[in-house]
């Protein structure tokens, strides 16, 4: 398996050795490598994300100066109904969305490693959603539950004599459609995740098992789905972090609407920003998501013990 | 035996299979439904049923979709910045995945842990400075204002997925390379990117699913109706037309699917693993 080129640590003269280990640990001859990544990253995420912490201590709408004005923004925050139920919604969108995807995925990639024929076929189906845009997606399901002319939902519903019904302008479904659009885009990910993980298990493990009497139900619940219990958490993070910064599904389907049902912390963000022009608030906002993603990852992992 | 006792009873395969017949048709429906709508002719949108077959293969819609929108120049935009990102973002990405594997300078971990900070926070938060920042230099409305965010924002996925594949390139490859008189750059070149291949195919597919479908930049940065990437350029005009022409719409929604699809059935696996190893939205 040695290539050509393949010399192992002992051939390797010591002088040279050591040259080598001064020009690749030593730092000097590895910058040209990672700075020009470094720098590019500074400039273009690490600046502006430091610039929107200090817009959102001032009073601003982009026109005027910028008026100091300390925590006002966030104080105004914690009063303003619109962002509670901004903040309430997207637990709920986080929460819900969450559950539906890692279930949803889980139980696409148990079904799929079930069966014997056609596996690769069914994955790929089922990852079709995760590559169209949440525009074409969003545009998609809107005409689906459209009212007028009806949408296949409503079709379907007046075939067996029901009344039409407007799905998005219903406020009390709007938040969980959104929810439940965006799960369906990515709810492939999370299932092609789980089907590699479960895969990978130890065929031997699996055969000792067999051979100690357990059939293939025992094997799963008592060998394989502990043994991918890491990706599971691994992927709830990506998951919980990925929810909360929602923004598409609800900004194009709903606009946030009917009033504010489906608004999430994201789209009032950007309408706070870009549609009303209130800069330092929009700001604070923010401020306010990105806290709130870090600490959502903290907590995570903390609670699977990950000291990484 | 042995195997067979690795699946399930037949029965119950049967019954699996039923299941993930069901699921599938879920998952799949709503693509082919605004497929088969885009063919339907007017009369059959207005009158027929939305479940219903097309009747026959009508491409009239296609041809409004078309001459009524810019999407063909959407189509262009969408590829000038999808490409020229992609490139870009390798180029700065893969050696800072090599110097940080590879190198092992000190503090090479500190600055992969910098790095991946950018997969923890929304780019929400790097918005509004981006916007003032590109109007004070001009450069809203132009193919820059959506490659340097998306560049960016993609760098610390790219870095992440060379750095894992660069790690398994065994040291003493390159070590060989360096005895044979090689420079870093030339090491970096004729040794560890050829053997990336792999890596760079999946970070080629990844970004553009990303950058094709990218929502928030363009939205925001891409403002004049010729400058629009396929996504806004497809939001504003269903917004026009949503109500009034149903068949041009359907055919736009499938112009902007066609790309990502194509791509995808070609490098289903390569898609599957970028998008596995990096699903943070």
């Amino acid at each position: 398996m040695r290539s050509a080129l393949h010399l192992s640590k002992a051939e390797v003269s010591p002088r040279v050795s050591a040259k080598n280990h001064r020009q690749t640990r030593g730092g000097g001859a590895a910058w040209p490598y990672f700075m020009p990544a470094v720098v590019v990253f500074t400039i273009i995420v690490v600046v502006p994300i430091l610039w929107t912490l200090v817009v959102s201590l001032f009073k601003w709408n982009g026109i005027g100066g910028m008026k100091f004005a300390g925590l006002a923004n966030f104080q105004h925050m914690i009063s303003d109904p619109v962002f509670r139920q901004a903040f309430v919604n997207n637990l709920i969108f986080t929460l819900l969305g969450t559950c539906a995807q890692m279930f949803g995925g889980l139980v696409m990639s148990l079904l799929l490693i079930c069966i014997e024929h056609f596996r690769n076929f069914m994955r790929t189906v089922y990852f079709v959603p995760c590559v169209i845009s949440s525009v074409a997606i969003s545009q998609i399901f809107s005409q689906l539950l459209a009212v007028s002319p009806p949408g296949v939902f409503n079709s379907i519903i007046q075939a067996f004599g029901g009344q039409p019904h407007a799905f998005l302008s219903d406020p009390k479904l709007a938040l969980v459609l959104v929810t439940l659009i965006d799960a369906y885009k990515f709810a492939g990910i999370y299932m092609v995740i789980y089907y590699a993980a479960l895969q990978s298990v130890d065929q031997e493990v699996l055969e000792a098992a067999l051979i100690d009497g357990c059939n293939w139900w025992q094997q799963l619940i008592y060998i394989r789905i502990p043994l991918i219990r890491a990706v599971v958490e691994v992927s709830m993070v990506m998951l919980v972090s990925g929810c909360l910064k929602g923004f598409d599904v609800s900004y194009v389907l709903t606009a946030g609407g009917p009033g504010s049902s489906s608004e999430l912390v994201s789209t009032y963000l950007y309408k706070t920003i870009f549609l009303s022009g209130n800069f330092g608030y929009g700001s604070a906002i923010s401020v306010f998501l990105a806290v709130e993603c870090l600490v959502a990852i903290w907590i995570l992992r903390k609670l699977f013990g990950k000291d990484e | 035996m042995n195997m067979k006792k690795m699946h399930p009873g037949k029965a119950t395969q049967g019954i699996v299979y039923a299941i993930i017949a069901v699921i599938a048709l879920v998952q799949i429906y709503p693509i082919i439904w605004v497929m088969l709508s885009s063919l339907k002719t007017p009369t059959e949108l207005t009158n027929g049923l939305s479940y219903q077959l097309p009747k026959g293969i009508y491409f009239g819609n296609y041809a409004r979709a078309f001459s009524q929108s810019n999407l063909l120049r959407y189509l262009l935009n969408s590829s000038v910045v999808a490409v020229v990102t992609i490139v870009v973002t390798i180029a700065l990405g893969a050696p800072a995945a090599f110097a940080i594997e590879k190198l092992r300078f000190r503090g090479s971990g500190k600055v992969m842990s910098y790095l991946l900070l950018g997969l923890l926070v929304p780019s929400f938060a790097a918005l509004l400075p981006l916007f003032e920042a590109f109007n004070k230099i001009g450069i809203n409305n132009t193919y820059l204002a959506l490659i340097i965010p998306q560049m960016a924002f993609n760098l610390p996925m790219c870095v992440y997925l060379y750095a894992g594949f660069m790690k398994d390139i065994p040291d003493s490859l390159l070590e060989a390379g360096w005895i044979d008189g090689a420079s870093t750059w030339q090491v970096f070149t004729n040794i560890v990117l050829p053997l990336s291949r792999n890596t760079t195919v999946t970070v080629i597919t990844y970004n553009f699913v990303f950058i094709w479908n990218e929502f928030v930049f363009a939205n925001t940065f891409m403002t004049s109706p010729e400058m629009k990437t396929l996504p806004i350029g497809l939001n504003d005009f269903v917004g026009m037309f949503g109500q009034t022409d149903l068949g041009a719409t359907y055919s736009a929604i499938v112009v902007s699917m066609i790309p990502t699809l194509i791509l995808y059935f070609f490098l289903n696996k390569q898609v599957i693993a970028g998008m596995a190893a990096g699903a943070v939205k």
